[in-house]
């Protein structure tokens, strides 16, 4: 536990467990009995306000949400800690001010597009069809816990990464039918520290207590981005390279790849690291692949795929037959 | 002194919803909150709101169904305020990118609830008041409104007889700030902790109540507390009554689907005061299991159950280890939703100039004795804009007035007072107290001697509250601190249930006397009032207004 | 036992190491590799960022291809399984898209029907093969060998695609080590990320993450790693002297492919464990291993 000010320490306390309690059941029968000083945060203790996150045995999860038994057998301990990445206050309560400022900055609020015959029935209702829904379904159901913000990989060395929540966000704005402002929005997270800053490490997926897959809607967001027409930046090209090399010759092409991604410039500053992996045997020369054999059935999927490409819509829902 | 024309005092839905119109009348609206507005427990809501907005509905229909609803204590007046204005309001949160759950065709989709004679509750699955809450959140963001978070509201400070402030603590810091502002809205939702079996967050302890009274607003019909007919066996969860709008059935322990014999036509989709006291009767009468009857949603199918009611399902399968698939779940009462609280005019106005109230924390009232399930978002929404209106008028026609100084001082000291005790007792353990005397003797059935005996046992707690002491004398995040002050606000509420369901000797809606279990509008067609003079609660009595329809005999 | 085997790209070019050594680490094990030679990339989430149905077309012929040989898949590159796996559990998840997604193969000649299995060379050791057998054939027990395990993400994240090991409480590397008479220096990094996905795209960043999964294992206590992910071992193997620049501080952290261990327990020559191709020299870990 931490006071401001202080060194932060961890205090033992002993408690009765019965089948069943939840961690936040522990926390506060050692408010109630054992410390009056313990300050923790909760609400609906049902797993919805999303106040009551902390670390458990080091993995971010909802204290009321969590039991204590198969939590204890596991790790045959029990460590609570308050959540990674956000400034502590006290004990278990940190600091949520930049995760709200984030999740500002993406202007979380439906602008509507224009309206049609089509789009809104007569009395004035939007008329939303299932598998459009669908698309947003896992991200409106984000609670702001800030789990995933505290086990994200990239947040842990760049405290201005936007992170996996307020990205969600993002999805749920850009893959709604209604919304008129995606460009702007799609542009402002292709910056620094936006979409094309998350590593892939799966963390926010994985820990999310309400299943919304953030790294599913990053995914789908950048989709989006490239389908905008917003490219100009390492992560665009990343990918791009990665297409076309898989096109050509059905393999990943990591010298195209890495100038490619990083532009002439800087791929010149890379080049005493190329130097010592060439010495090593190791320096990817371009095009050093022979196309695998089957090259034409993967230009034949391109060309299908690229066929429908209008069609099929990035992000749609894999229950609906396309998407993630 | 940092001054606003309207302070809004609460985050959900009625809240932020007021906010928003201030803001839109283009005043400096802000928005004072003890928890960050999506920790609000409007968030918590599952089932859905009404609004005729079907083809075949009609407003009328839905009025006939609250008046009904309301054992005829609803004020009729306001009733058909609610029930007119609902279908515009549900269209403007559309508007505002609201993710309401569709039909075939993409239209808004309704879910039949209990008490209403058609499917007329618009819902997101069974998370409506997430949807909800954070869309308002959204629109708050949007409007750019202030937003005070994690500050406790001690008091609403008045001079001559006008509200000119408030006094609140950032939690944070511990340090009391004053707000000045010309209007001030009151949205604090209600108060379902003062009972051991209960629904709410653990942050619904009436404080909004008490700051009213305190201010020298009256509070009307608080001897009324639903008792929601499902809530889980150990933690008192609510499952929404969506669930058996999708068709669930409840079960006795033989296997009786049991409200046939309680309302013959309405089964399980009977109002919720009847369906409550079916279930203890059962219960007391030997064919419950483990003090509990079942609610059984296996017949529904996989797919429905996972596209309709996914939250239950993983709230049964997390706090309960049951799968509704493949079980049934053990469910009983538990309190759930104050039909009492602050009384409002129309307008959301209170008796103190400047002071307005909205959502679960008011009383217009529109849900009377006993409120339907779909209602009470509708409220939130319908009476918060309402407020939001008339406290901007309210704010443009008044000045700023000076803040008086003894009022921090007062309110510092009576803080130092607890902090500086030296010994005495915790909190927790009257808190504790207060919820199991309730739960036992003012609950689905009371009587004279039971109540008596819960009066006896608050005046007690009361006298015990007086030494109650705290660990934590720190100024940083003292939660420990906060509950204490809860404690106060929770004793008082109780006092106020006691006392109005001492004095109403006949059963309507919520209120059931095992010892005067007959409605009696001869006496009782009538609201009570609770006063607080000297620290002590007074009782009086007001008419409801009837337009249309005229009291009958209520049978489901 | 016998498997299709899915090298994966970054194992025949700049780690090509790793994909010889499995080799021969699995001759000596009798495991059968049937290498599929003509299998495309699984796209590393790169062309899902692009296009969702392009990866999972893609993937669905990786597969079309195994089922078409009678063989499940095991692949050496924790990216590669993820993809793969995540991919597959949504075709297996959601008919309507396997029908979709066959209507594109089909044009290309192919079928898939959803019969096919993706596993990790680690799971193969760890489960099919098993412990006990390998412990059998080890020659030369990595004694004092202070190992700290990495796992990194994809062989762990998401378990509901994956569901080996336990994401919170990872032990199958630990468990290798210890059968191969190793000591696995228990580290907070090891499920943490090496930033392979953004090393070209914020090398900053991806660098940091470095610095700090280095650190970690030799603050543990660790004389070397040990990584069953190609993308991870380049990242800390040929990125570790930026991480000691950016850092000031020297790791001189070796970093091991999974089949380098075995080899090595099952007697191979450094020679034939072609650990000259690493940036950081892996030699001085093991010294007292091969003087034994
Ligand atoms: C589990 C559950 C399910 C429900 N389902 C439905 C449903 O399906 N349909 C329906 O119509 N109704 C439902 N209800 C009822 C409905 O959700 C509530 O009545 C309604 O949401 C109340 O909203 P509110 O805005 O009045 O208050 P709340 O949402 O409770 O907000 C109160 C606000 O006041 C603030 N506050 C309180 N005290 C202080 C203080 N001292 N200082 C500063 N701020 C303070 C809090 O921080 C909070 O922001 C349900 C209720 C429960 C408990
Ligand atoms: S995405 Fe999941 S983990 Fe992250 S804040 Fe939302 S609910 Fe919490
Ligand atoms: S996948 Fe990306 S956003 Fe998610 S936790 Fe990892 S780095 Fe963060
Ligand atoms: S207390 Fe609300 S999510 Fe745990």
């Amino acid at each position: 536990m931490t006071v401001k000010g202080c060194e932060p320490f961890l205090q033992a306390y002993d408690i009765d467990v019965n089948n069943g309690d939840t961690i936040l059941d522990a926390l506060h029968k050692i408010k109630d009995v054992q410390d009056g000083t313990l300050s923790f945060r909760r609400s609906c203790r049902s797993a919805i306000c999303g106040s009551c996150a902390v670390n458990i045995n080091g993995a971010p999860k909802l204290a009321c949400k969590t039991q204590i038994l198969p939590e204890f057998e596991k790790h045959g301990r029990l460590t609570i800690e308050p959540l990674s990445n956000f400034p502590v206050i006290k004990d278990l309560v940190v600091d949520f001010d930049s995760f709200w400022e984030k999740v500002h900055k993406i202007e979380p609020y439906l602008t509507p597009k224009e309206s049609s015959a089509k789009t809104k029935d007569k009395d004035g209702f939007w008329i939303i069809k299932k598998q459009d829904a669908l698309k947003i379904d896992d991200v409106s159901n984000c609670i702001f816990c800030g789990s995933c913000y505290s086990a994200c990989n990239t947040m842990a060395v760049d405290n201005q990464f936007i992170g996996p929540a307020a990205l969600a966000k993002v999805w749920r704005f850009a893959g709604d039918v209604r919304e008129g402002n995606n460009k702007k929005r799609l542009a402002k997270v292709s910056e620094d520290h936006g979409i094309w800053s998350c590593s892939r490490c799966v963390e926010c997926t994985q820990v999310c207590p309400k299943d919304v897959k953030p790294l599913i809607a990053i995914e789908d967001t950048r989709a989006k981005a490239i389908k905008a027409g917003i490219k100009d930046n390492a992560g665009v090209r990343h990918v791009e390279s990665m297409v076309d090399s898989v096109k050509r010759t059905g393999l990943l092409d990591e010298a195209t790849m890495t100038v490619k991604t990083l532009g002439f410039m800087r791929s010149l500053g890379i080049i005493p690291l190329g130097l010592k992996m060439e010495f090593h045997g190791k320096m990817p020369l371009p095009n050093l692949f022979k196309s695998i054999k089957g090259i034409e059935e993967v230009k034949k999927i391109y060309e299908e795929v690229e066929k429908k490409g209008s069609r099929v819509k990035a992000g749609t829902h894999p229950k609906d037959g396309w998407g993630s | 002194m940092v001054s606003h024309d309207v302070l809004i005092i609460g985050a959900g839905l009625a809240g932020m919803r007021a906010a928003i119109e201030a803001a839109r009348q283009g005043l400096n609206a802000a928005i004072v909150t003890k928890v960050h507005p999506v920790r609000s427990h409007s968030v918590a809501a599952q089932g859905g709101i009404n609004a005729a907005i079907g083809e075949n509905d009609s407003w009328d229909a839905h009025a006939f169904d609250t008046v009904k609803g309301s054992d005829y204590l609803g004020d009729q007046d306001a009733i058909e305020i609610m029930c007119k204005e609902a279908p515009k309001d549900i269209l403007e949160l559309d508007s505002m990118g609201a993710i309401f759950s569709r039909d075939e065709k993409g239209r808004i989709a309704q879910r039949p609830f209990g008490g209403a004679g058609f499917p007329r509750t618009c819902f997101a699955a069974d998370r409506t008041g997430h949807a909800l809450l954070h869309l308002l959140y959204e629109q708050v963001v949007k409007c750019g409104i202030g937003i005070y978070e994690e500050w406790f509201v001690l008091s609403i400070v008045i001079e001559d007889e006008k509200v000119c402030g408030i006094i609140a603590m950032d939690i944070r810091t511990g340090i009391l700030h004053r707000l000045q502002a010309k209007a001030i809205i009151l949205a604090t939702g209600g108060y379902g902790r003062v009972y051991r079996n209960s629904t709410n967050a653990l942050i619904n302890t009436g404080d909004g109540m008490n700051l009213a009274l305190d201010a020298g607003a009256p509070l009307m019909d608080m001897e009324f507390v639903q008792f929601h007919p499902t809530t889980l066996k150990t933690t008192g969860i609510l499952v929404t009554e969506g669930a058996r709008g999708e068709g669930a059935y409840l079960l006795n322990s033989i296997g009786q689907r049991f409200m046939s014999k309680y309302a013959p036509n309405a089964l399980e989709l009977a109002s919720r005061d009847v369906v409550s006291r079916a279930e203890q009767q059962e219960i007391e009468e030997g064919r419950g299991i483990d003090g509990c009857v079942l609610l059984d949603l296996r017949h529904l199918g996989e797919e429905k159950i996972k596209e309709r009611l996914p939250q239950i399902r993983s709230l049964a399968i997390d706090f309960e280890g049951i799968d509704p698939v493949k079980e049934p779940i053990p469910i009983k009462p538990g309190a759930h939703y104050s039909m009492g609280g602050i009384k409002t005019d129309l307008s959301g106005a209170t008796k103190v100039k400047g002071l307005f109230a909205a959502g679960e924390c008011a009383c217009v009232s529109v849900h009377g004795a006993n409120r339907l399930g779909g209602n009470s978002l509708l409220d939130t929404i319908v009476f918060g804009r309402r407020a939001g209106i008339s406290a901007s008028i309210y704010a443009k026609e008044n000045n700023i007035k000076e803040f008086p100084d003894y009022q921090l001082k007062e309110t510092a000291h009576s803080i130092a007072v607890i902090t500086n005790r030296r010994q005495g007792e915790r909190g927790s353990v009257i808190r504790d107290e207060l919820a199991n005397i309730m739960i036992k003797n003012v609950g689905v059935f009371r009587d004279k001697e039971r109540l008596f005996a819960a009066k006896e046992k608050i005046k007690e707690l009361k006298e015990r509250y007086n030494h109650v002491y705290l660990e934590d004398k720190g100024d940083i995040f003292n939660t420990e601190l906060l509950e204490t002050i809860e404690l106060k606000n929770l004793l008082t509420i109780a006092e106020c249930i006691v006392l109005g369901a001492i004095n109403r000797t006949e059963s309507r809606g919520a209120h059931f006397r095992l010892d005067y279990p007959k409605r009696d509008d001869e006496t009782w067609l009538k609201h009570t009032m609770f006063y607080k003079k000297d620290d002590e609660i007074k009782i009086d009595y007001k008419d409801v207004a009837i337009t249309k329809h005229k009291p009958m005999e209520r049978k489901y | 036992m016998k498997y299709a085997y899915y090298p994966g790209c970054a194992s025949q070019t700049i780690t090509k190491e790793y994909d010889s050594t499995t080799k021969k680490v699995c001759k000596i094990l009798g495991i059968e590799l049937l290498e599929m030679t003509d299998a495309n990339c699984c796209g590393a989430g790169l062309i899902t960022d692009y296009n969702y149905e392009l990866s999972i077309t893609l993937n669905a012929r990786i597969f079309a291809i195994a089922e078409k040989m009678g063989l499940d898949i095991m692949t050496i590159c924790s990216t590669c399984l993820m993809i793969m796996s995540r991919a597959n559990k949504e075709l297996k998840e959601f008919p309507k898209l396997l029908k979709k997604v066959n209507k594109t193969l089909e044009k290309a000649g192919l079928h898939y029907s959803g019969n096919v299995k993706v596993t990790h060379f680690l799971w193969t050791l760890s489960q099919d093969y098993g412990l006990d057998k390998l412990k059998a054939m080890v020659k030369k027990p990595l004694k004092d060998m202070k190992i700290a395990p990495y796992y990194g993400c994809h062989i762990l994240r998401p378990s509901n695609a994956l569901g080996f090991d336990d994401p919170e409480k990872p032990v199958s590397l630990e468990r290798l080590i210890e059968t191969l008479g190793g000591d696995a220096m228990p580290n907070e990094g090891k499920t943490r990320c090496c930033g392979f996905q953004i090393v070209l795209v914020t090398q900053e960043t991806a660098v940091d993450m470095i610095g700090n999964r280095l650190k970690e294992a030799k603050d543990a206590g660790g004389k070397c790693m040990v990584s069953p992910c190609p993308l991870c071992h380049i990242n800390l193997d040929s990125y570790q002297r930026e991480a000691e620049k950016k850092t000031h501080q020297k790791f001189e952290m070796p970093v091991f492919h999974l089949s380098q261990i075995v080899g090595l327990a099952l007697g191979m020559s450094i020679d034939e464990l072609e650990l000259g191709r690493h940036l950081v020299s892996p030699e001085n870990a093991i010294t007292t291993v091969v003087g034994d």
